[in-house]
């Protein structure tokens, strides 16, 4: 519980001139919950994005498994065991969800173009395979109670099942370290109880390490064990949730002190 | 040798930078290649052809109408289809270019195709100067001082006029350019307009030293793009350089390694071009953000 | 969490994770109650009594054919097939995987030329020399794949422009492949020996190659492989981070895609006996395009209806003075401001307009509209 899992270092990245990350530090440790806050525009996503592989930072390394994983391919870094969700949804819109979760399986699947492209009967080895991995899809799909849009093209279901559908894709690659980047957005609040609710069980149950950016303040505070709070790029507190809470800078920076004693009472 | 490669290089490079221009102008302010930009030239050319030869007008009056005619036909196209596209992304868009390829081939195949024309044109290819060790004709002089007039005039209209600096307001955020009271789409409908009227100056400098049938501008269109990307799809100067750059590249491989694979050259440095400098030559880089 | 209690949710999730208890180890009580149907269902081409009535049916009738219809028929049908063999190969590339390719036409001609020279100089069996093509087209397609990975919709567009010109004007050039008179394709012998003579012996080698290809296709695409295409088209950003390598599917898509026009390519130098680099243009590229987007983008069955009805329209409009009415309005059109010679030409006029039309008003082409008559006739009369 106490070992370190992911680690970033000295993270830098600037585009023409503007310094997105600068000098970003934190661990995370095993099957815990890291939040990241700050406000809109502070590089939070940009972190996530050099993580994912997506940008290449200037500078400082990403280590997973005490493996420098900094600037290898995105779905290098999806091998090792790193899922994502995406703060715009970024769905496979002209896909059921069960077959946007099926991508998920992705790298659990062996099928080739040979044997994908012949299979004639149940017994067929893609066959087979493909019949596998759509039960254990199924398991999600009960589990984030998402059953009545099993069959539908998810480009028209409602804003928060499409979130929901992400953290299941991301599920189903059965990682060890989840991000979640903004997974709240546009839920109501009822949605809202269940993620939380959700989320606390895939750290518990599944023993996945979260990597949260959320910008509800109850949520973090809720669930986190640890926080950083960055404001332009820079770091501005890092500790437990009551400490962030009372740290003066980030109240300054972030909060707003009536936000505070909201979220805190 | 060399120095007459250059020269031969240089003046069919005008017109290649001519068709890059073109296309550019289109590229700049929706990001579309246009594929029915050679052929659009083709049929004015044809224009300018049938009043010259079946209407015997001089050829003054016959340019100028094939000019006009090009700019009905730009504005023609993105008023009655472009602009009506359902789902307007790149790919509706580059079909809906190709669509229009088809049937300007097509109509051009079928009032001309039969014989190959040849088309007067009042300076010979035949008259030349001697330049050092290299000849010139009149044409090549000619075609090199209208592209780069041509190209002076397009500097100052994108520079000093209200439509200029509107287009590349546009080109830049559409949404932006709307709000602020400019009418996008009528400044697309004048960005094609335009286009096609290089497109058809190309042509028309073309058409003298090749035969002239519908299939004119099927290897230019290509030379065009190849151009363009060699140059900055979003840089018209840069553009036309590539043209420049093009043909002289062009020349001398035909020139000193194999005629029978020039053809191959414009490709050659499209995929290059693409793969280690996807911006172009001269234009600035451009990230897609996440 | 309205229905399920937290107990069943943990359930669900030790299920998840925990392969060894839910799959190969003692069955519990959850796992039966969480299986409802058959998920072969969901991947099998034929999952019904009816529709295996109707496969058999379609099946008979493709073996009859060519026994009752005349000979002119036959050509189209076996035309058809070739056709819709390269639109379910480009559909792969441009509908499933959101790439362009303007240059399919080159792939085409790579499988003509090569089986055809396989087969002349060096003696290959036919199938052999095929295949070998089809495997040459698929190297050419991998290779101008590459550079597709760092280009997006129009540059793409531009590159395979450049390819499919290059590649005719080279063949044209080259003594090996006859220049730009072209080259003889050789007397045809199926395994060695059973000469094909006849259109009708074609038929039944071309319409089985594309059925098997067809359904090849069709399951490719509803397993690993065809998910991961879908995936890059409609978001490449999100593929990646699950998993999917972006360098190897993008430029498998065109090797697949080259594959299936370099058989087609192959098949069509038979068919039509005789092939010169001159009708591997540009234009036939767009004609592939085109028979894609008319038969709608990122459907197999589309791609089929697409190819068909194309080249039957093709046909048609090659002949288009034949026509009643029609022929003769624009015979007279011709006769007084064209030229009665270009009139063939029609064609391209009509072809440009069905593409742009489509794309204008039915963006799912002819397979959208097969999806709306279902959907009213379902709900007729009401």
């Amino acid at each position: 519980m106490n070992e370190d899992l992911f680690r970033v270092e000295n993270l830098f990245i600037s585009f023409g001139g503007l310094r997105a990350v600068d000098n970003v530090n934190f661990t995370v440790k095993k099957e815990t919950i890291f939040s990241i806050i700050g406000p809109n525009g502070a590089g939070k996503t940009t972190i996530f994005n050099c993580i994912n592989g997506l940008y290449n930072p200037d500078s400082g390394r990403v280590l997973f498994k005490g493996e420098d994983i900094t600037g290898i391919k995105p779905h290098k870094v999806a091998m090792k065991g790193i899922a994502r969700t995406f703060q715009n949804i970024e769905l496979f819109s002209r896909m059921t969800t069960m077959e946007n979760l099926m991508l998920g399986r992705h790298l659990h699947m062996k099928t080739g173009i040979l044997s994908g492209a012949t299979f004639f009967r149940r017994k067929s080895r893609a066959a087979l395979e493909e019949i596998k991995h759509r039960e254990r899809v199924e398991h999600i799909i009960d589990l984030l109670d998402l059953q009545y849009a099993r069959n539908q093209f998810v480009g028209s279901l409602p804003y928060g099942t499409q979130k929901l559908i992400e953290l299941g894709r991301a599920l189903a690659l059965e990682p060890e370290l989840l991000l979640l980047d903004e997974p709240s957005a546009g839920m109501n609040t009822e949605e809202k109880q269940d993620l939380i609710f959700w989320i606390k069980d895939i750290q518990d149950e599944l023993g996945v390490t979260i990597l949260l950016i959320e910008h509800d303040m109850r949520m973090v505070m809720d669930i986190s064990d640890r926080i950083l709070a960055i404001n332009f790029g820079k770091p501005i507190g890092e500790g437990a949730p009551e400490e962030i809470q009372n740290n003066p800078e980030v109240l300054q920076a972030y909060l707003g002190e009536d936000e505070l004693t909201n979220a805190a009472s | 040798m060399f120095l007459q490669l250059i020269v031969s290089g240089i003046s069919i490079g005008s017109i290649y930078a001519l068709v890059a221009l073109a296309m550019v102008i289109i590229y700049k302010t929706s990001e579309v290649p246009n594929f029915a930009q050679g052929e659009m030239a083709m049929l004015s050319t044809f224009v300018a052809f049938m009043l010259l030869a079946s209407f015997g007008q001089p050829f003054v009056i016959s340019f100028a109408g094939a000019l006009v005619f090009a700019v009905v036909l730009g504005v023609f196209l993105e008023f009655v289809f472009l602009r009506r596209a359902k789902d307007p992304n790149v790919l509706s868009l580059i079909l809906i270019t190709l669509g229009f390829e088809m049937m300007i081939y097509g109509v051009a195949s079928w009032k001309w195709g039969a014989e190959q024309q040849s088309f007067p044109f009042p300076v010979s290819d035949f008259d030349i100067v001697n330049l050092g060790p290299a000849v010139v004709s009149y044409l090549n002089i000619v075609t090199l001082l209208v592209t780069l007039f041509l190209m002076f005039i397009l500097f100052l209209f994108f520079r000093y006029t209200k439509v200029g600096i509107a287009m590349k307001a546009t080109q830049q955020n559409m949404l932006a350019a709307r709000i602020n009271g400019i009418r996008a789409n009528r400044i697309l409908s004048i960005t094609w307009g335009m286009s096609s009227l290089i497109g058809a100056v190309a042509g028309m400098m073309l058409a003298p030293i090749a035969t002239l049938d519908p299939n004119l501008m099927l290897d230019p269109l290509l030379k065009g793009f190849a151009s363009a990307v060699l140059g900055g799809m979003t840089t018209l100067v840069g553009s036309a350089l590539g043209g420049y750059i093009l043909g002289i590249i062009e020349t001398l491989f035909g020139g000193y390694i194999s005629l029978q694979f020039k053809s191959i050259v414009a490709f050659l440095i499209i995929v290059l071009v693409l793969c280690f400098k996807p911006s172009g030559l001269f234009a600035k880089h451009y990230v897609r953000r996440v | 969490m309205k229905s399920a209690g937290p107990a069943s949710v943990k359930a669900a999730m030790v299920l998840l994770f925990n392969e060894r208890s839910a799959y190969r180890g003692e069955k519990n009580q959850d796992q039966e109650m969480d299986i409802k149907r058959d998920y072969y269902e969901d991947i099998q081409l034929l999952d019904s009594k009816v529709l295996w009535f109707w496969f058999l049916m379609l099946i008979a009738a493709l073996i009859t054919f060519p026994f009752v219809a005349s000979n002119y028929y036959i050509y189209m049908a076996n035309y058809m097939a070739i056709n819709v063999l390269v639109t379910v190969g480009l559909n792969i590339l441009v509908g499933y995987t959101g790439q362009i390719s303007l240059g399919h036409a080159g792939f085409f001609a790579i499988g003509a030329f090569f089986t055809v020279l396989l087969m002349g100089k060096l003696s290959f069996p036919f199938l052999v020399a095929l295949v070998i093509s089809g495997i040459l087209a698929a190297l050419f397609g991998f290779i101008l794949g590459l550079p597709a990975l760092r280009l997006e919709g129009p540059y793409l567009a531009i590159a395979t422009l450049g390819f499919g010109m290059a590649i005719t004007q080279v063949i044209g050039r080259w003594e090996l492949f006859g220049g730009r008179m072209g080259i003889q394709a050789p007397p045809l012998k199926l395994f060695g020996f059973y000469p094909i003579t006849t259109d009708r012996g074609l038929y039944f080698i071309i319409v089985t190659i594309t059925l098997l290809l067809t359904w090849a296709a069709r399951n490719l695409m509803k397993t690993k492989i065809g998910r991961a295409f879908i995936a890059i088209r409609d978001s490449d950003i999100a593929a990646q981070t699950m998993g999917v390598n972006l360098t190897y599917y993008k430029t498998l898509a065109f090797a697949i895609s080259a594959f299936y026009a370099g058989i087609a390519g192959g098949l069509m130098a038979f068919m039509l006996g005789f092939i010169n680099p001159s009708s591997f243009n540009f234009i036939l590229s767009i004609y592939f395009l085109a028979f894609v987007i008319v038969g709608g983008v990122g459907t197999i069955f589309g791609s089929i209806m697409g190819g068909m009805v194309m080249t039957w329209l093709i046909l048609m409009l090659d002949k288009v003075q034949d026509l009643t009415y029609i022929g003769d309005i624009l015979m007279t059109i011709s006769e007084r401001w064209m030229s009665v010679t270009g009139i063939h030409n029609v064609s391209s006029i009509i072809l440009g307009l069905i593409i742009v039309l489509i794309v204008v008003f039915e963006p799912l082409g002819l397979y959208g509209f097969w999806i709306r008559t279902k959907i009213y006739w379902k709900a007729w009369p009401f």
